[in-house]
């Protein structure tokens, strides 16, 4: 105590105010451990007779904030986003309602998609919809669909939509490069003509805008689908493999990015969805069949239409007598 | 109303083990699987401590939180259990929780982890007490006999105590005065060196 006193004494007038005693500059071990414990530098690893992922790390650091993540802005954003869309399009529909075709059918169809693109297209389609379903149903089910079905009817959905969205994800990834590869030639952004798309609003709410094989919105959503696929699919992989040890931060992570992504594509495909089967005249035959009206050609690719004017051939008997009153229909579908 | 609790006392640990040891025994729980577990920190360093952790039955349980088929509840004892019946094991629960209590029989590909397996404060599960079944998915139901968790009974050094946590903090508390503020003696003894 005496060299305390002396020490101090010494300090005082050395410098101004005193420090304070000794025993508080140092650090009390038992404040280290705790700190340790609870990874407030960081994380800190322990050991431990367990061995696995995360075993020696005494305190999860990261589980509160991806808590917070998924409990306070993923669901109820990810529900208010489509909420939001569906509200968007419901809009439009009562603004613009069904958009038809300026001069009628024309009774000539020309050629728009190959067998192989409509097959990569419908494939990619459906698992596009399962997954998304499934997905949503782990997302949003607890809140929606329990109070349906009970704890344990909604189990065995949960159930199956885990499988069905663990096995399908990969085959979505093969899916969508096939796409890709089919699709990417024409949807290679053409900057004049995108831009001048872009700024008459794409036609949405005034006269057609000038387009090629695909207009810039068609483009836009390819692109997206390709880009946010894209980190759906890795972000899925490392999900959905967790055999390489990854830890709960990597895992958090990925579901971050795989939840964030999923959502963006899944409310851009209402539109997607809603332009291709409803809101136009004649568009979802397109797809289907492969051949498009040369009227429709002309008023949504008018640049194509120039193109491949030439190549088309008239529609077949059936079809002509079918199209003017589709419930007089009686033939089978055209085979395309 | 009870609120069980673990604690586990950092100066009394000595890391044998015997608390996973017994659990496993006690529920004859599978290769991979562990219930509790001790962690080491510091290890071979001055202020190595070691602590048993295992399911903390947190009255706010972020794995219920999270679970998107809510399979989790909390008996009247504190005790936070889940349904296996309904768990669909995709592994939300652990990423949630603090402890990593969480524990899965399977890590394969597409995601398969099996029905999720956590510590159960030996109070079994949903099933019917003293049932096969809950045996087979739970465990033993010690609580349900009116005996804690045998991983604190069968602690050497009563290191890890289970119990409500109001008598576990008496006895904590208790042990604090009696150790002499250790933290403060510790300074104490930094000035006399």
């Amino acid at each position: 105590m005496m060299v305390c006193l002396v020490m101090s004494v010494f300090q005082a007038q050395a410098a101004d105010p005193p420090p304070p005693p000794a025993s508080l500059l140092s650090i009390n071990p038992g404040t280290d451990l705790w700190r340790e414990v609870r990874q407030r530098d960081g994380e800190i690893e322990g050991i431990s007779q367990v061995k696995s992922p995360g075993a020696n790390v005494l305190v999860n650091v990261s589980g509160q904030s991806w808590r917070e993540y998924r409990m306070q802005e993923l669901v109820p954003k990810a529900g208010a986003a489509i909420m939001i869309v569906l509200i968007i399009i419901a809009i439009f529909r009562l603004l613009r309602g069904r958009i038809m075709l300026e001069n009628g059918r024309s009774g000539i169809k020309i050629l728009r998609f190959s067998t192989s693109q409509r097959a990569a297209h419908w494939t990619t389609a459906i698992l596009f919809v399962v997954l998304s379903l499934t997905g949503l149903t782990l997302l949003l089910g607890r809140k929606f669909l329990i109070p349906v079905f009970g704890a344990e009817g909604f189990s065995n959905i949960a159930v199956a939509a885990k499988f069905l969205h663990d096995y399908l994800g990969p085959v979505f990834m093969l899916a969508l490069t096939w796409l890709f590869i089919l699709f990417v030639r024409d949807n290679i952004p053409s900057p004049k003509l995108d831009l001048q798309w872009f700024l008459k609003g794409g036609g949405l709410f005034g006269k057609h805008v000038s387009s090629d094989r695909y207009n810039a919105g068609e483009k836009l959503w390819f692109w997206v689908a390709s880009i946010v696929g894209l980190a759906v699919i890795i972000s899925g992989l490392v999900l959905d493999f967790p055999i390489f040890g990854q830890t709960r931060a990597t895992m958090e992570f990925y579901h971050w990015v795989h939840s964030v992504s999923a959502i963006i594509l899944i409310v851009v495909s209402f539109g997607h969805i809603y332009m291709g089967t409803a809101a136009l005249e004649a568009t979802f035959e397109v797809m289907k069949t492969g051949y498009c009206d040369a009227n429709w050609a002309k008023d949504h690719h008018d640049l194509w239409y120039e193109k491949v004017k030439d190549t088309g051939e008239p529609v077949s008997q059936t079809q002509a007598q079918a199209s003017p009153a589709p419930g007089q229909r009686q033939s089978t579908e055209p085979s395309g | 109303m009870a609120s069980m609790k673990f604690y586990c006392d950092a100066e009394r640990c000595i890391e044998c083990n015997a608390c996973v040891t017994a659990c496993k025994n006690e529920h004859d729980i599978p290769w991979g699987v562990n219930r509790r577990r001790v962690v080491t920190i510091k290890d071979g360093e001055q202020g190595e401590r070691s602590l048993s952790v295992a399911c903390m039955h947190c009255a706010d349980a972020p794995c219920a939180a999270v679970c998107p088929v809510d399979c989790f509840y909390t008996t009247g004892d504190g005790i936070v259990l889940h349904d296996k019946d309904i768990c669909i094991g995709c592994g939300y629960c652990f990423y949630a929780c603090p402890f990593g209590a969480p524990q899965f029989p399977e890590s394969s590909a597409f995601s398969s982890r099996g029905k999720m397996d956590k510590c159960t404060f030996c109070a079994g599960g949903p099933e019917e007490d003293h049932t096969s079944e809950e045996y087979k998915k739970y465990g033993r139901n010690r609580v349900s006999e009116g005996k804690l968790p045998l991983c604190a009974e069968m602690c050497a050094t009563k290191a890890l105590l289970a119990g409500d946590a109001d008598v576990l903090s008496d006895i904590y508390r208790k042990r604090v005065i009696n150790r002499g503020a250790s933290a403060f003696e510790w300074g104490v003894n930094q000035l006399k060196g």
